[in-house]
C-alpha cells in the first residue's frame, strides 16, 4: 500500500524489453534508466518505434507477448520491483496502485456495456465493499472534468466523442485512487482545443490528487506544457534527460536538437524548421553496437560505430551522447544558464 | 420502445413484399418444370394395368379439375388464394390440403433440425472460445482441425458414415422411420422413447454437420476480440479474469447470432438428403415427393414456407441485435 500522504516514485533500472521475431530477440528497450520522482510528471518523448510505449506497458508489467522483459527492475514505492511480480498480486497492483489511461483514439472500453458498469465491474475486481461510494466518485471525477457525470455513467461508448472517452479513461485511470498515472498518448487523435483542456485536466488532477505521472508522446509541445521532467527516446534508449525548461532551452544530444529544429514557427518563415533527415530504426534495425543515432546524426564519429555512448551526467541532467562528453566546457554551460533565465 | 415498433412495422413490410416477389419467381419456376401431373398420375394407372379410358376418367374423377388456363390466370388465382391464406389442394395426396400435408411435415423437420442445431451451436461456441484460448497449444489445434474436417464433409456423407456405423457396424440405432411401428402412437413412454432412439441420427447428423462452421466461426470471433484494444485496457485495469472472459465471450458471440437466425430460417428446406437417407417424412422428403409428382400445389407450398421461415428469420435476427447489441439499439438516432 502506498502511504497516503506522498505519491509513489519509480525508479526503473537497466530495463531491457524484446520481443521474440523470427530473426531472433530484438530489443525495443534496452537498458533504459529513469526515474519518476515523486509528485512530478514526466514526458517520455519519442517517435513511432522508440520504445515508449513498451516502456510505458513495463510500469505494469504488461509487456504483451511476443514481447517480454529480459532484464531490469521497476521499483514502486509501495508495490516494490513490479518486474517480479505476477499471478493476482500483479493484477491488484493493476488499476488499484498504478492507472493507465489509453490512447483516446483507442477503443478502451467496452462497447456493450454502458460506462457505469464497467466501474462497477473494476469495483468488483478490486474487491471495493462500498460500490455506491465508487460510483459517487466516478460521478464527481467526470463532473470534475467538466463533463455531465450522470449521464456519461448511464452512456455506451459510442455515444461519446474522442475528449469524453478520453476522460471516461482518466476517470477509470484514478477511480480506486491510484496514485501513479500513466498515460499513454493522451491527445492524440483528438483535436486542438479538446487537446488543450485534456492537458489542463491531466495538470490539474496531477496537483489536486497528488500524483506522479507519466506521459507518453511523441509530441514535444504536450510535454512542454504538461511536464517537470523530460525523457527523449530513440531506438529503445533513453537519449537525453532532465527538467524539461532546461533540456528545451539548451539541448545537449543532437536528437533532442533536431527535434526542436523540426517544430515549425507561428511567426517567422516555414523555411526555417528543418525535417530530420531519414527514418526512426525499424526493431530489426537498431544496431547492436555503438550508438542508435549515428545513422542520422550530423555530428557522427569514428567511435560512433564501435561504442555506446556513455551516460553523462551533470546535475539533474543526463545525456548519452559521444559529442556531448567532447562538448564538456562551453556549450551545456551557456544552455544551464539560458535555462535558468528562462524559469 | 416506439424505435423498436416503427423498426418491425418495416422490416414486416419488406418482408411481405419480399415473400410475394419470391412467390411469384417460384409460382414461375414451377410452372415452367417439364411434365404434367396428370399425365404423370395416367401414366402410372396404366403402368399398373388399367386400361387407358379407365385411367383417364380416373384421374379426372380423383382431382376434380385440371389446370386450366391461361399462366396469367393461374397466377392470379393462386396469389388471390394465398391472400386468403388458402395454399390450395394437394394434387399427389388427393382430398387433403396443402397445408395439412406441409404442417404434419413440419414437425418432422423441425423439432429434429432445431435440437442438431442448437446442440451444434452449444458444443462449436463452446468449444470454439477454448480453441481460440489455447489456439498456440496441441489441443487447440485438435479442435480447430476437427471443426475444419467435420465442416468440409458434406451433410449427406456424414448421414451415410453415421448410419453405417450405428446400424450395421454396432447395431444399436434403427436405421429409419420416426418410430416402431410395432408401437401405439400415444402419449407412453415407449413411443415416446422409440421415437427419440430414431430421432437420434438425424439429430447426431444434424448436429456434426453443424458444428464445424460454428466452432471455426467462434474461434476466429474470439481470436479477433482478444486482440481488441479494450481487452488489453481491461487487463491493465486490473479486471478479474472471469470478467474479462464475460467481455470476451459476449462481444465474440454477437456475429454468430446472425448465423444462428439464418440456419434456423433455413431449418424448413435444409433436409432433404438427410431425410431421405434416413427415411423420415419430413419436409424435405415432402418436397422432393412433390417435385416427382409434379404437385404443382404443394411444391408452391413447400417453397413459400421455407421464403416465409428465412424473412421471420431475419427479421427475428434484426429485433435481436436491437436487443442485445447497444450500438445497433441507438442506430439512426443522435449519439
Amino acid at each position: 500500500m502506498a502511504p497516503e500522504h506522498s505519491p509513489p516514485g519509480v525508479r526503473i533500472r537497466g530495463l531491457t524489453v524484446v520481443y521474440r521475431t523470427p530473426a531472433g530477440e530484438l530489443p525495443a528497450v534496452s537498458g533504459v534508466d529513469l526515474d519518476l520522482p515523486p509528485g512530478t510528471i514526466t514526458g517520455v518523448v519519442g517517435e513511432s518505434g522508440s520504445g515508449k510505449s513498451t516502456l510505458a506497458l513495463s510500469l505494469l508489467n504488461a509487456v504483451q507477448p511476443p514481447g517480454r522483459i529480459a532484464a531490469g527492475s521497476v521499483e514502486i514505492d509501495g508495490l516494490g520491483d513490479v518486474v517480479a511480480l505476477g499471478g493476482e498480486a500483479l493484477r491488484r497492483a493493476r488499476g488499484r496502485h498504478v492507472g493507465y489511461v489509453f490512447q483516446a483514439a483507442q477503443n478502451s472500453l467496452n462497447p456493450l456495456k454502458p460506462v457505469g458498469k464497467q466501474v462497477l465491474d473494476l469495483g468488483r475486481s478490486h474487491g471495493v465493499a462500498d460500490l455506491r461510494g465508487l460510483l459517487a466518485d466516478a460521478r464527481g471525477l467526470l463532473d470534475r472534468m467538466g463533463l455531465d457525470g450522470a449521464r456519461v455513467l448511464d452512456s455506451f461508448q459510442h455515444e461519446l466523442s474522442g475528449g469524453m472517452r478520453q476522460r471516461v479513461g482518466i476517470m477509470l485511470a484514478l477511480v480506486l485512487n491510484a496514485r501513479l498515472v500513466v498515460l499513454d498518448e493522451p491527445t492524440t487523435a483528438v483535436d486542438m482545443i479538446t487537446q488543450a483542456t485534456i492537458l489542463r485536466i491531466v495538470r490539474e488532477v496531477h496537483a489536486e490528487r497528488g500524483l506522479t505521472t507519466l506521459v507518453i508522446t511523441h509530441d514535444l509541445g504536450v510535454v512542454a506544457e504538461v511536464a517537470d521532467r523530460l525523457a527523449i527516446m530513440y531506438g529503445g534508449r533513453v537519449v537525453e534527460q532532465g527538467p524539461t525548461r532546461e533540456v528545451l532551452a539548451g539541448p545537449r544530444h543532437p536528437y533532442t536538437r533536431a527535434l526542436l529544429g523540426a517544430i515549425p514557427r507561428l511567426v517567422g518563415d516555414i523555411g526555417e524548421a528543418r525535417a530530420l533527415p531519414g527514418r526512426p530504426p525499424t526493431l530489426a534495425g537498431i544496431p547492436a553496437d555503438g550508438c542508435v543515432f549515428r545513422e542520422r546524426c550530423p555530428l557522427r564519429m569514428d567511435v560512433c560505430e564501435t561504442g555506446r555512448p556513455p551516460v553523462v551526467v551533470r546535475g539533474s541532467r543526463s545525456a548519452a551522447c559521444h559529442a556531448v562528453r567532447d562538448d564538456d566546457g562551453d556549450r551545456p554551460a551557456v544552455t544551464a544558464a539560458t535555462g535558468e533565465d528562462q524559469s | 420502445m416506439a424505435v423498436l415498433l416503427r423498426r418491425l412495422a418495416g422490416h414486416v413490410a419488406r418482408g411481405l413484399v419480399m415473400i410475394v416477389v419470391v412467390t411469384t419467381i417460384s409460382f414461375l419456376i414451377i410452372r415452367s418444370v417439364p411434365g404434367d401431373p396428370l399425365a404423370a398420375r395416367y401414366q402410372k394407372l396404366v403402368e399398373q394395368g388399367m386400361a387407358p379410358d379407365a385411367a383417364q376418367r380416373a384421374v379426372e374423377a380423383l382431382y376434380g379439375f385440371t389446370p386450366k388456363g391461361s399462366l396469367w390466370e393461374q397466377y392470379v388465382g393462386y396469389m388471390s388464394g394465398l391472400a386468403h391464406l388458402d395454399l390450395g389442394q394437394s394434387l399427389s395426396v388427393p382430398g387433403t390440403g396443402v397445408s395439412t400435408v406441409l404442417l404434419s411435415a413440419a414437425k418432422w423437420t423441425v423439432i429434429p433440425v432445431l435440437a442438431g442445431t442448437l446442440l451444434s451451436f452449444l458444443a462449436g461456441v463452446v468449444l470454439g472460445v477454448y480453441a481460440a484460448i489455447k489456439r498456440t497449444g496441441v489441443l487447440g489445434d485438435v479442435l480447430a482441425i476437427s471443426g475444419s474436417l467435420l465442416h468440409g464433409v458434406p451433410q449427406y456423407v456424414l448421414a451415410l458414415l453415421l448410419g453405417a456405423i450405428f446400424t450395421t457396424l454396432i447395431p444399436i440405432l434403427p436405421a429409419g422411420g420416426t418410430a416402431d411401428i410395432m408401437i401405439d402412437p400415444g402419449f407412453s413412454a415407449a413411443y415416446i422413447g422409440s421415437l427419440i432412439e430414431h430421432a437420434t441420427l438425424p439429430v447426431l447428423t444434424y448436429a456434426l454437420a453443424g458444428y464445424g462452421g460454428w466452432i471455426l466461426a467462434m474461434k476466429s470471433s474470439v481470436v479477433t476480440v482478444l486482440g481488441d484494444d479494450f481487452i488489453l485496457a481491461a487487463e491493465l485495469r486490473g479486471m478479474k479474469r472471469s470478467i474479462i472472459f464475460r467481455y470476451v465471450a459476449r462481444n465474440a458471440i454477437l456475429p454468430l447470432f446472425t448465423i444462428l437466425a439464418l440456419s434456423l430460417g433455413l431449418l424448413f428446406g435444409g433436409a432433404i438428403f438427410i431425410e431421405r437417407i434416413f427415411n423420415y417424412p419430413g419436409l424435405g422428403l415432402t418436397l422432393i415427393d412433390s417435385i416427382n409428382n409434379r404437385d404443382y400445389a404443394l411444391m408452391g407450398g413447400a417453397f413459400l414456407l421455407i421464403t416465409t421461415a428465412v424473412v421471420v428469420a431475419n427479421i427475428a435476427a434484426d429485433l435481436l441485435y436491437t436487443v442485445i447489441d447497444p450500438r445497433v439499439r441507438s442506430g439512426g438516432e443522435p449519439a
